[in-house]
């Protein structure tokens, strides 16, 4: 399925709408379904102008109760230099957009900004005022550093 | 008796003479082959669950922890992980509850070593690599040839050896089956 300009520019406003203004404008929740859209968080002032998190997917559908069924989740969050610290993918995953919480029994993958911590697993639990994770099963780390021997542990 | 305290003592005394660095206050040391720096295969760190704290680049691994390493196999049941960050050293992790280190030295001769809980730490201080793993909960370490008791046991990274304080040791040239013998 190929998008046009115009559609794609309606779908991330849309998207940006839906994520942006829910926690002002509760009762006035779109319906909609949104495809290709992103959602930015920003810092506190004096940094309100830097990006502190991005959430992206590739499709999101309205659930009852608020949530949406996001496709082809991706977070992002960013130091304040603006260098990428971590990104974390999804396949699919439920978001409350109220409470910033995101979760899935599915599979989900870390990665750290430089690439070299690499995290898997099954089932997780997202919380991002706490930027916090939780991977509930089959949890794989990879520390890929030169020079760094674990042999300590 | 007095013969199988006095090839305990030998034995250890080797353990000791063969020590290159200088000692700093360690009431016993036992050499251990020095690793490399190079790049080696990433470590893996499998677990039934974690916790990953972004903010404080914390990670917390439960149940059925077990660390895969080119050298170095640990198990336990709980570790907390400092995470780097921007390719810095590897600074601090916390195992807990049945915790099992196993590793082969630089001359292929294995140690096994059992305690409630291992703290690995690493800092540099004024161009000073500080590398530690600490052993608490009666650690005990096993090698080819003997098994020693020490409360704390340090694995002392940087400067190649352990430093054992009150150790207790069973050396398995002598055959027995008694009682571990108290050699300080």
């Amino acid at each position: 399925m190929k998008w046009n300009a115009a559609t794609v520019c309606l779908a991330i406003g849309a998207a940006t709408f839906l994520f942006t203004g829910m926690k002002d404008h509760a009762q006035s929740l779109p319906v909609g379904h949104a495809t290709d859209f992103t959602s930015n968080q920003y810092f506190e002032p004096p940094n309100e102008r830097l990006v502190k998190m991005r959430l992206s997917g590739a499709e999101a559908m309205p659930l009852p109760g608020g949530l949406l069924d996001i496709r082809h989740l991706q977070v992002e969050t960013f130091a304040l230099d603006g260098k990428t610290q971590v990104i974390v993918s999804a396949p699919q995953c439920n978001y409350s957009p109220f409470d910033g919480v995101a979760n899935s029994a599915g599979h989900m993958e870390l990665q750290s900004g430089d690439g070299k911590i690499d995290v898997r697993g099954e089932g997780f639990l997202w919380r991002q005022t706490s930027s916090s994770l939780t991977i509930s099963n089959h949890v794989r780390t990879l520390i890929n550093m030169p020079g760094v021997t674990m042999a300590g542990l | 008796m007095k013969h199988i305290f006095f090839l305990m003592m030998l034995g250890f005394s080797c353990l000791l003479s063969a020590q290159t660095n200088a000692p700093v206050a360690p009431p016993a040391t036992a050499p251990v082959a020095k690793e490399s720096t190079k790049t080696k295969p990433p470590t893996e760190i499998d677990s039934d669950s974690a916790d990953f704290d972004l903010n404080a680049h914390q990670a917390v691994y439960r149940n059925h922890v077990v660390v895969t390493d080119p050298k170095v196999r640990l198990t336990c049941e709980w570790m907390l992980v400092t995470l780097p960050q921007g390719g810095e050293h590897l600074s601090h992790v916390l195992a807990a509850t049945n915790v099992v280190v196993d590793f082969t030295n630089a001359q292929g001769e294995k140690y096994h070593v059992t305690a409630a809980q291992a703290v690995y730490d690493y800092k540099v201080v004024n161009t000073v690599t500080n590398e530690t793993v600490t052993f608490t909960g009666n650690p005990v370490v096993d090698t080819t040839n003997s098994t020693i008791y020490s409360e704390p046991m340090v694995w002392d990274r940087g400067r190649n050896h352990f430093v054992f304080t009150e150790p207790k040791m069973i050396s398995k040239d002598t055959g027995t089956n008694g009682p571990a013998q108290k050699l300080f």
